[in-house]
């Protein structure tokens, strides 16, 4: 582990904390990156995949021959194909939990099949693979192949999958209970709720929601029959990570002979980091047919294959005193798994949620219980905000009912509540140490900016206008920068989650640097860059970054969870240090000085007390390169990597406020103001994350107004197109007030947290508090997102939910 | 069906087939891959191109049906590597893009927005946001990009920009 020191960096003035534009953007904005479709190797043959129509059938026979026949079809695959293929693994199942999984060869939990040849468990579950010369004709050719079903019942929700009689989905896991899994103290909770002089009870629903990056999944695969090697081409936010599960544990090959690119991706927010089966079925086809293979998703296909997000149905409750003083939380939730366990969709589903219900609070006693279950849906998996945007939903919606119930206003509520300064670092009781933290500030600041004591004025204002006015807050803490391997480990993760950096000064002075994360579209080019030149002192433009290709970046887990700056971005400024230690050991015999004397400041190193004997770092690059007489301790050239595990995990935070009118005609909600302050500790370029706050922010306004993945009955989704799944767009958004604290992260030596997503965790409860106290004079005590005009009009005419 | 197009102001002929959509011919067709494809049902805006100066979606359009058109891509606003047009660069200071591959389909969707509004007032932000309203962002929020567009169409008119700090421009409408 790397020795880290808890400063943040001083001001030096340098170009770290700075607004620099985005060097990537030029190249999106003139439509010159290339994403995963726009690559076309020579000989490229295109596939298709068939994904059954149907949500839970057993597969009686799959007839291919109609569709053989077809031009421009040269091959049709199914599950008889690939009987060596390894099944996908799950590698995070819950620490602490007896799981069943369906098995893996490798002792691991089995995921699922590449292809699947004797039950089917979702609509999409794929069943054969059409590989022809063009795209139409590999599409037009899955609707040649036959399949005979015997239809099994379905079930789609996780408590209906735990009930007696309930269809089964594995054989391996009777009952569809994959797993029980607590947090927090069960007794001491309990105790407290049975003590309490008040208690608040609400069922709510974390609707199931689909991350629907812009740009749908694709993978290439190209084999090289002369080295034996693999390469895959795919919209990944893991590369590494995907080498390694791919060819070990699916593939069954040596790590060393395959090679995973990481292109320009369109967004990912969580889902692009799973192990598909389409990523193994490129690789083996590519093989069997001599010719590269390329698949990419269509939008529909999407909504049927990738990881969707949320998903919990969670029976809270709150305990407090009369005079506002919370002392006790417990959560009972049923957690959808979907189908199969996704690659890592277990642990988001439990820790990730169950860790984080009591939020930005000093409570006493918290206990949270998740049943994690099968049903016959899309598998789960991470979803910008996972996991924590459930637990701040489920919290802040429980602080609202119990400041309604005490008739108390909800800003005092939280203000009394508030982990106080002086007791980080913080145990919540459920199993997270929260690094650092002045939630007193950033709340009152956020309170102050929204214009919360004008609302009453505001109110009656909106009234004479035909509408209701309704102002909600939100607070949260989210787990980030995963993370302290050991740790993670003892979650359940089967891998590292380290992360590391290699700088390269070249004779000519100029700096490369590597990164083993991968961008999805967070500008890591300009942000990796500010942190090298930073530290070196030097200009970034002569900064370069790359990342992303396994062969060439050095190993690295890639970007989840906001955690690409707080991990990659220390083990950046740590490879600099140690370039910058052995320059000043080096510069000490270029200078002929001792080697104390000899400082590094500025892009240079000079003796002290006489500064005209100093080199800039140009020369000294020049001189490490020729590597002339150096004593031999010190190896010539500057190349440099390091391997970044933190000591513990960071915690951003911050407080929300949504104000919403709802039109009284309409029943619509309009959000007419939202001020955020959040806490990223500190920042390293504030306009790269401007914008991943206010994209986040829209993001989880999408879930509180609009946003659900919808299935019948029969498990079809219905919501399986853009016409059908609702975004926000331009329109349904104002401008933010944003504005931030800064406490630095104790636990990396930038005092950097995660951003990237972290401010879409509040913003569905702010919303959902809003649009309740807006409609409280009407006994509206709570309202199931997401809140369509519908849903608030039939509520507005006194219909209950 | 033999068909003619100009693209980015060269003649390009070819025959398709009658059910192909424009945006397979010019991402397949004529490489042009600037162009992307976000849906299959005319919802995303990533394929929009101008058509005779028209923002359309090209998942939507026939490629038999522009026969005789001129068509800009994303590729005729400029070179490769050159350049910005001034409403990129006012979207690259405002870093009005993240994964961008909504990028293309939104640049030439507002590139008809700036240009119908040359010459008269410049576009209020509810007219940007409902201009905007056929091009999906899952990344921005949008708040970037109409602020780039604000800032594109006061370029030409010697006008603050409104609205381009996000804190002032709402912190007092609460
Ligand atoms: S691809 Fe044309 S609108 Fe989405
Ligand atoms: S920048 Fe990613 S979808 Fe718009």
């Amino acid at each position: 582990m790397t020795a880290v020191t808890g400063e943040a960096p001083a001001d030096r003035g340098g170009v770290l904390g700075r607004p620099l534009d985005s060097r990537e953007d030029p190249q999106l904005l003139r439509g010159e990156a290339a994403y995963v479709a726009d690559i076309d190797l020579p000989g490229t043959a295109h596939m298709a995949i068939l994904g059954s129509p149907v949500a839970h059938a057993k597969i009686l026979s799959i007839e291919t021959k109609a569709a053989e026949q077809l031009p421009g079809v040269l091959k049709v695959a199914t599950a008889a194909d690939f009987t060596d293929v390894m099944p996908l693994p799950c590698i995070w199942v819950p620490g602490g939990v007896e799981s069943h999984f369906p098995p893996h060869p490798y002792g691991l939990p089995g995921a699922r099949p590449v292809l699947t040849g004797d039950t089917v468990r979702h609509v999409g579950d794929p069943i054969a693979a059409v590989v022809a010369e063009t795209p139409r004709q590999a599409a037009a050719a899955l609707a040649a192949i036959c399949v005979e079903y015997e239809p099994l019942p379905v079930v789609t929700r996780a408590d209906e999958a735990l009930a007696d009689g309930a269809p089964q989905l594995h054989e391996a896991v009777p009952g569809n209970l994959n797993a029980y899994w607590t947090c927090g103290d069960r007794d001491r909770t309990d105790a407290a709720i049975a003590a309490a002089e008040v208690t608040v009870e609400l069922d709510l629903v974390n609707q199931r929601t689909i991350n629907s990056p812009i740009e749908p999944r694709g993978a290439v695969g190209d084999y090289d029959p002369a080295t034996g090697e693999y390469t895959l081409y795919a919209s990944t936010q893991g590369p590494h990570n995907h080498r390694f599960l791919l060819s070990a544990l699916v593939l069954g090959i040596p790590f060393n002979k395959l090679r995973v690119i990481a292109p320009t991706v369109g967004g990912s927010f969580g889902t692009k980091g799973y192990l598909y089966p389409d990523m193994p079925l490129v690789l083996l086809l590519s093989k069997a047919l001599g010719r590269p293979v390329k698949w990419v998703d269509t939008r529909t296909g999407l909504m049927n294959s990738t990881v969707q997000g949320r998903d919990h149905r969670q029976h809270a409750t709150l305990a407090g005193t009369r005079d506002g003083r919370i002392t006790a939380v417990r959560c009972t939730s049923h957690a959808n798994l979907g189908a199969y366990p996704s690659t890592i969709g277990p642990g988001v589903a439990t820790a990730l949620m169950g860790r984080s219900i009591s939020g930005m609070y000093d409570i006493d006693a918290a206990f949270c219980e998740v049943y994690a279950a099968f049903t016959n849906t899309v598998p789960l998996g991470a979803q910008r905000g996972s996991g924590r945007a459930e637990a701040a939903f489920l919290m802040e919606r429980l602080v609202d009912r119990y400041a309604s119930e005490i008739g108390m206003d909800p800003a005092e509520v939280r203000r009394r509540n508030l982990v106080p300064k002086e007791k980080f670092p913080y145990d919540n009781g459920l199993g997270w140490t929260y690094d650092s933290g002045n939630y007193r500030l950033n709340f009152d600041k956020a309170v102050e900016l929204s214009g919360y004591a004008d609302m009453p004025t505001r109110k009656a204002e909106a009234r004479t206008r035909g509408k209701r006015l309704g102002v909600g807050i939100a607070t949260y803490v989210a787990v980030c920068g995963v993370g302290p391997s050991t740790r993670m480990s003892q979650e359940g993760m089967l891998g590292g989650t380290w992360e590391s950096a290699n700088i390269r000064i070249h004779p000519t002075g100029e700096v490369t640097v590597t990164v083993g994360s991968a961008s999805t579209g967070q500008s890591h080019a300009t942000v990796f860059a500010q942190v090298a030149a930073d530290e070196l002192g030097i200009d970034p433009a002569t900064v370069q970054v790359h990342e992303g290709d396994t062969q060439k970046a050095p190993y690295g887990q890639g970007t989840y969870g906001s955690r690409s700056y707080s991990m990659a971005g220390p083990a950046v400024a740590l490879t600099a240090r140690k370039l910058k230690a052995k320059l000043v050991r080096a510069g000490a015999v270029l200078l002929g000085a001792p080697e104390h004397r000899v400082v590094y400041e500025d892009g240079g190193i000079h003796e002290e007390g006489n500064p005209q004997n100093a080199k800039t770092l140009a020369e000294l690059a020049m001189a490490m390169w020729y590597g002339w007489g150096l004593p031999p301790e010190i190896e010539p050239a500057l190349d440099e990597t390091t391997h970044f595990d933190p000591p513990d995990f960071n915690y951003p935070f911050g407080t929300h406020v949504a104000v919403v009118e709802i039109d009284e005609l309409t029943g619509e909600t309009e959000v007419v103001a939202y001020t955020a302050v959040d806490d990223a500790g500190t920042i390293g370029n504030p306009k790269i994350v401007q914008g991943q706050i206010e994209g986040s922010i829209v993001h989880g306004l999408g879930q509180a107004l609009m946003e659900a993945a919808e299935y019948d009955d029969d498990g079809r989704l219905i919501s399986a197109d853009l016409g059908h799944y609702a975004l926000p767009r331009a329109a349904d958004v104002p401008f933010f007030a944003l504005d931030k604290t800064v406490t630095p992260s104790p636990h990396n030596p930038l005092g950097a947290k995660g951003a990237g997503e972290i401010a879409t965790v509040p913003p569905a409860a702010a919303v959902v508090n809003a649009v309740v106290d807006a409609l409280s004079d009407l006994g509206v005590r709570h309202i199931d997102m997401p809140l369509t005009p519908e849903k608030v009009w039939r509520r507005l005419r006194g219909e209950s939910q | 069906m033999d068909i003619t197009l100009n693209v980015n102001g060269r003649p390009e002929q070819f025959s398709a087939p009658p059910n192909e959509l424009l945006v397979e011919r010019l991402r397949d067709g004529l490489g042009l891959t600037g162009t992307k494809v976000g849906c299959d049902t005319g919802q995303c805006g990533s394929c929009v191109v101008r058509l005779d100066g028209r923002s359309v979606k090209s998942c939507l359009v026939l490629t038999a049906s522009a026969a005789g058109a001129g068509i800009t891509t994303i590729e005729g606003v400029t070179t490769r590597g050159g350049e910005l047009s001034g409403l990129q660069e006012a979207l690259r200071q405002e870093h009005g893009t993240q994964c961008g591959f909504c990028t293309p389909g939104m640049v030439m969707a507002l590139g008809e927005l700036v240009d119908a509004t040359a010459g008269g007032p410049a576009p209020t932000e509810p007219e940007i946001r409902e201009w905007l309203t056929g091009n999906l962002c899952r990344c921005t929020g949008y708040h970037s990009v109409v602020r780039g567009v604000q800032r594109a169409c006061a370029a030409g008119r010697d006008e603050v920009p409104a609205g381009t700090t996000a804190t002032t421009a709402s912190a007092s409408e609460v």
